[in-house]
């Protein structure tokens, strides 16, 4: 297709390295774990689980951060698209070594003692890795957070969390940061290239324009659109026909911020989001803290979650609550919807098929909001919430509630606002009677199904008991 | 987390992982990172959809079409016997008339990619008839489907006893089931080679089993079968049966096709048809007095075995000798039973049948006290065994360098025990909705095979003519760092350096007949096998050394019993002027034509064990360890952090710190995995529902203690074990008793420690929520 290319071109080992979808040996669909096993040279990057939950397959991606520098982020390769590389730098376990010395990580993970079976080896090497770059000193949180997409069986972690504390002491200054101008270089003759547009069994586009996206929708009415594609490519393990990969449209990543709102772009990921709301909506960076792992945050995008519509979003309760908007683009024009509205059903929402999600807008709230978001799950981090919830309560005059929007994930087969009794706080004091009348409403207002995470008698209890611990932590801290 | 004081101990002479580099680099080869030529077929498994039932019709021939597909197999083209049980002949290789578990194996399919193979199995139609199966452990119970013989033991009369105790409690404890999730799945390469030879590569703790029950098969003796390993990406018992199965699986494919065949499970798959550490329902009646000394106990002990036999007879055993833990109960029956369900063959996991059965005693222990109204901490001192009486367990066998109550003391008083348990009460006591728990755990584990027979270990060591030196033994490196071990012993032993020593891959044709490596034992017994093999060849060099300065020298004569290897060099400890290099003296040997190979063997001594009387001997030594762990528990969702947790462990004179410390922090982990967030649960058809990492939840690094301090107990060399160690490889895994009951501790602060809260094994935020919820409620009555 014009404008397109068969071709993609990436970084990897120091070099340009071309792969031509026409040749017939790989398909569009093919994971970059398995293209990296299938080469001679790139065995390190290993398969532990293939769909996300591990991290043993992390590798690193460097991308170009303006004109004159990389930047690089942990990505588990086994939900990434081999086309999803055009344009980046590859960086894998057997790169991470200068030629004669071991990267400061890969010494204090000798030092340290923190490979045992050596299987989850590689990933770890690769999250610190990533972190190396990121921070200097991180605080234990940070480099946790960096290790928490990295399962090991063997060690306790304790070794691996000590290595990493030893290693990110300089600046990220290594055998990379030597070679950056290069590495830019390199990237600087990629950046333009042809998008990749690739035809076959699988069909994939990556189109730059927002106008191009919905050309291509138009043709291919049973495309799916992708970003991170972090939920879908191990659901599509077999063939699908037409992916739309939206992330090269700069316009889905934007973020803005004026006096009444704030505007984030679909296509920014949950890790964008996260550091954007830290300091405005805390109540969202909270909760994006516990969503999937690193690697995660840092391919799946705001709008693909939304569009995800899951029972168990996370940033859904909180999106209802603060009652946010969806912006969606036709070719007929935008229009724009609550997100509440825009959830139909279990994983269906409202929007049409000639439509992209392309922002989400939350309006600024005054002094007298308060909101409030937790997550419970069965394991802190990288797990599916049993429950979570985003509240938030309008003060109006004489210390009553003017308005309460308690909205819940875990209970319903969408995200699902507790009407009754936000309707039972309306008008009255947040103190400790009103809040025991409420969350005794709110323990029979939901009819929670019993699953693998947790049975309708533990639901309840949690539905009941955040409202308790909202009330606690925000309100009252001395209760 | 804030604070974090890192692990305490950290030895700077002690080697890393003789592998660590090259893990660290990606260079470190498993299985199926094996170059193999482009002949070679990947292999699937096609198994059962259905718990129990009978296979009606099957049709392969759409199957058989497919591009690509080389082969399709089901038990009739087996050449040998249709059995791939380790001990018992129950368990068939390939399904026949039956099925009688989701994930039984029917066919094999062999194919040139695993996509045309996975194409192939979806054109396959299996018809069942279902019949009704027995999914749930009481209902094997009911059903009295016993899958072997109940393992009894009694000493003193534990009835009478508690009929004349001052207190009697009645109660059950369930555990639950804990998937293995080695990070490398269970993978298999099989090489035919000329005529019937056949070369395996497997991901196994058990080769020699591996090899015999290919063997048996493909009806194809052994001496034509090698099974090679040269490390495994973590195992924990998962490997120790049930690769067997893979490499049976792969083995047949390749002797069918002629072609290299390899399976390589992807995780779902793998979590689906391979067994777990064995669920169990255990009920107890305990007698005490009034000061919390233990009089009687009766237990039944009642473990899940799935649908065959695997080793639950030795988990079983295992499970009733470690009922007792650490405490002297002079009046005990245990009662041990394994019911037949229709799972996947439950099998070996770190701790082998002892964390169920120890679990139960602690929960006795936090029972007493609390019906007692005491601190846990002075029942389990007032009841532990003591050095010259109280020391005999129910089995019969003396507890010899009982390191409890040393252990004991300086862990109390290094942990500061007494002082958090009072500002922990203190906290408790603010009303807020955090709770804090304490618990300290001991653990005192046997070491040996249950089995006398298989503690026995071969080695082989070759010495070449540059001085350098290979190493075989029986033993398989799963990250545990047995093969770094080895190398220090056969360093030390020959006086050279590590750089000399290389430990090949473990090969049946190398080292025949030999045990897994499993029980903890893996440098116990191949160490000693080494150090035999390696006094055989000192020996023949002293003799050449003793020669060539005898010949020459005039005055006194050198004796073999005076010459010593150290530094690279041999000399003679009385004439220290008569002095070789290794390598010279090496290379003299082979010109005297001495050969420079030799075998090693170890059988553990003065252990046995009769099973008519149930009283024996059957450990060569105890480990010991103790833990004290608080929690921080968050009454409104159940959600728990670890403050922090002390260790104190036994592992005699440690051939290598750096190793031990892994084992010990991973082992106590992986424990409070299985004690918290490790669930497993069926659908009412016996469809396994944690069957990935997004529902089976292993703990991640955000789970480990904020503050975690490991140390050894210094000065207590373990006699006559190598190097005077202790085995480290399970104990740790029921040091994390202490979490699980620290946050029983926090549970029962809601209730101001006044209640008994419901509790068992995993503690999971539902249970946890469920048990304060009914504290709260008994409280409001």
């Amino acid at each position: 297709m014009t404008g397109y290319s068969h071709k993609i071109r990436f970084v990897l080992d120091g070099k340009i390295l071309e792969v031509d979808f026409n040749d017939g040996r790989y398909s569009p669909a093919l994971t970059v774990l398995n293209y990296l096993r299938s080469l001679p040279n790139h065995r390190g990057v290993k398969e532990g689980c293939g769909v996300g939950d591990c991290g043993a397959c992390t590798v690193v991606l460097g991308e170009l951060a303006g004109d004159d520098s990389i930047s690089y982020k942990a990505v588990n390769s086994c939900l990434l698209y081999l086309p999803m590389l055009q344009g980046k730098q590859l960086i894998t376990v057997e790169n991470v070594a200068g030629e004669h010395e071991l990267h400061p990580v890969q010494q204090a993970m000798l030092e340290e003692n923190a490979s045992q079976c050596g299987y989850c080896t590689p990933g770890i090497v690769m999250s610190m890795f990533a972190l190396y770059k990121n921070h200097h000193q991180p605080s234990l949180k940070a480099a946790s957070d960096a290790l928490t997409g990295n399962l090991c069986r063997c060690t306790g972690y304790q070794p691996i969390l000590d290595a990493a504390m030893k290693a990110c002491t300089n600046n990220g200054i290594d055998h990379f940061s030597a070679s950056e101008a290069d590495t830019v270089q390199l990237l600087k003759q990629i950046r333009s290239d042809d998008p990749p547009g690739i035809e076959g069994v699988t069909s994939y586009f990556r189109p730059s324009s927002l106008e191009a996206a919905l050309d291509l929708k138009t043709r291919f009415q049973n495309a799916i659109f992708i970003d991170g594609a972090t939920d879908i490519a191990f659901q599509l393990a077999g063939q699908p026909e037409y992916l739309i990969d939206l992330s090269g449209i700069s316009d889905l990543k934007t973020f803005s911020k004026d006096e009444q709102y704030l505007y984030f772009g679909a296509g920014l990921t949950i890790e964008e989001v996260r550091a954007h709301t830290e300091d405005h909506l805390p109540a969202i960076s909270k909760i994006l803290e516990v969503f999937g792992s690193l690697q995660i945050r840092n391919r799946a995008t705001l709008g693909g979650n939304i569009c995800s519509a899951s029972p168990i979003s996370d940033v859904l309760p909180v999106l209802f609550s603060s009652e946010a908007t969806v912006e969606l683009l036709s070719k007929k024009g935008k229009r724009e919807l609550a997100v509440e509205k825009f959830i139909k059903s279990y994983r269906e929402t409202r929007i049409n098929p000639d439509e992209i999600l392309t922002g989400v807008r939350i309006p600024v709230r005054g002094e007298n909001t308060i909101s409030w978001s937790s997550k419970v799950s069965n394991r802190q981090d990288l797990d599916i919430a049993t429950v979570n919830a985003g509240f938030r309560f309008i003060m109006g005059q004489d210390e009553l509630v003017s308005q309460a929007i308690l909205a819940f994930g875990g209970l319903a087969a969408t995200t699902k606002r507790a009407i009754k009794t936000e309707n039972f706080l309306v008008n009255k004091k947040l103190d400790e009677k009103t809040i025991r009348q409420a969350s005794e409403i709110l323990y029979h207002e939901f009819e929670p199904i019993s699953d693998v995470r947790s049975d309708s008698a533990s639901r309840r209890i949690l539905a009941r008991n955040l409202l308790l611990k909202c009330y606690i932590e925000y309100l009252n801290p001395n209760f | 987390m804030q604070q974090r004081h890192s692990i305490q101990y950290k030895s700077d002479t002690d080697p890393v992982h003789e592998s660590a580099l090259r893990h660290i680099t990606g260079e470190a080869v498993y299985i199926n990172d094996i170059p193999v030529n482009d002949q070679m077929l990947h292999g699937f498994i096609l198994t059962s959809t259905i718990a129990c039932g009978k296979i009606i019709s099957m049709d392969v021939e759409k199957a058989k079409m497919l591009d690509g597909v080389h082969a399709i197999l089901s038990y009739k083209d087996i050449p040998g016997i249709n059995q791939m049980g380790p001990v018992a002949d129950d368990e068939l290789c390939l399904a026949e008339k039956d099925v009688d578990f989701i994930g039984k194996a029917i066919l094999l399919i062999a194919a040139e990619t695993t996509e045309i193979a996975l194409k192939a199995s979806r054109l396959i139609d299996i018809e069942y008839e279902r019949s009704e199966p027995v999914l749930v452990l009481e209902d094997a119970i009911r059903k009295g489907l016993l899958i072997i013989p109940p393992i009894e033991i009694s000493t003193g009369d534990a009835d009478k006893a508690l009929s004349t105790s001052k207190h009697t409690l009645k109660g059950e404890l369930r555990t639950g089931a804990q998937e293995h999730w080695y990070l490398e799945t269970q993978t298999c390469l099989a090489i035919p080679g000329e005529d019937d030879e056949m070369g395996i590569f497997s991901s196994t703790q058990h080769p020699s089993e591996t090899q015999a029950i290919i063997s048996r098969i493909l009806k194809i003796p052994k001496n034509n079968i090698s099974v090679e390993v040269r490390r495994i990406g973590g195992a924990f018992g998962g490997k120790e049966t049930q690769a067997n199965h893979f490499a049976a699986w792969a083995a047949l494919l390749a002797h069918h096709t002629k072609k290299p065949v390899k399976i390589h499970m992807n995780r779902i798959d793998d979590q689906k048809i391979t067994g777990k550490r064995h669920r169990s329902i255990n009920n107890y009646e305990v007698g005490f007095s009034d000061d919390g000394t233990l009089t009687a106990l009766k237990v039944a002990i009642n473990l899940d075995a799935g649908s065959s036999t695997d080793l639950s007879r030795a988990i079983l055993q295992r499970a009733v000798f470690h009922i007792d833990n650490c405490y002297f109960i002079p009046n005990l029956k245990v009662n041990g039973q394994a019911w037949k369900t229709n799972h996947p063959s439950n099998t070996a996991f770190r701790g082998f049948g002892a964390p169920q059965a120890m679990a139960v005693i602690e929960q006795i222990i936090d029972k007493v006290a609390r019906y007692l109204s005491k601190d846990p901490l002075e029942v389990r001192f007032q009841n532990f065994y003591r050095l010259s009486t109280n020391n005999i367990t129910h089995y019969g066998q003396i507890i010899e360098n009982n390191r409890l109550i040393v252990l004991y003391e300086q862990l109390v008083k290094s942990s500061a025990y007494v002082e958090r348990r009072k500002s922990i009460n203190e906290f408790n006591k603010a009303g807020l909705h955090y709770k804090k728990g304490l618990a300290l755990t001991p653990v005192k584990f046997g070491v040996s095979f249950t089995a006398s027979f298989l503690n026995q270990a071969g080695a082989l060591v070759n010495i070449y003519t540059d001085g350098t030196v290979l190493v075989s033994h029986g033993g398989i490196e799963m990250g545990q760092g047995l093969h770094t071990k080895i190398m220090q012993v056969a360093a030390s032993e020959l006086g050279i350096g590590r750089e000399y020593i290389k430990v090949d891959p473990t090969n049946t044709s190398k080292v025949p007949n030999t045990s897994a490596t499993a029980a903890s034992s893996g440098s116990d017994l191949n160490g000693m096998a080494v150090k035999n093999a390696v006094e055989k060849l000192k020996k023949r060099l002293a003799e050449v050394f003793v020669n060539e300065y005898n010949e020459k020298k005039s005055g006194e004569l050198s004796v073999i019993e005076d010459i010593r290897f150290s530094g690279n060099f041999v000399s003679d400890n009385e004439h220290p002027e008569r002095k070789i290099s290794f390598e010279k003296l090496v290379k003299k040997s082979y010109k005297k034509r001495v050969s420079l190979s030799a075998t090693g063997f170890y059988k553990t001594p003065g252990i046995y064990y009769d099973r008519t009387s149930s009283k024996g001997n059957p450990f060569h030594y105890y480990a010991f360890g103790m833990a004290v762990s608080e929690v921080l528990l968050d009454t409104l969702t159940g959600q728990f952090s670890i403050l922090r947790t002390d260790i104190l462990h036994d592992a005699g004179n440690s051939i290598n710190k750096n190793i031990d410390k892994g084992q010990l922090s991973g082992g106590f982990i992986q424990g409070v995995g299985w004690c918290t967030t490790e669930e497993i649960k069926w659908d009412e058809n016996g469809h396994l529902l944690n069957h990935s990492p997004d529902t089976y939840k292993i703990p991640t690094i955000r789970d480990i203690p904020e503050d975690f301090r490991i140390s050894f107990l210094q000065n207590v060399p373990n006699p006559n074990t190598i190097k005077k160690s202790k085995a480290i490889g399970e104990p740790p895994f029921m040091l994390s008793f202490s979490v699980w009951l620290a946050i029983k501790d926090a549970i029962s602060a809601v209730g101001d420690h006044r209640f008994e809260p419901e509790f068992s094994l995993p503690a999971t935020k539902e249970l946890i929520l469920k048990s304060i919820e009914d504290i709260r409620k008994k409280m409001t009555a």
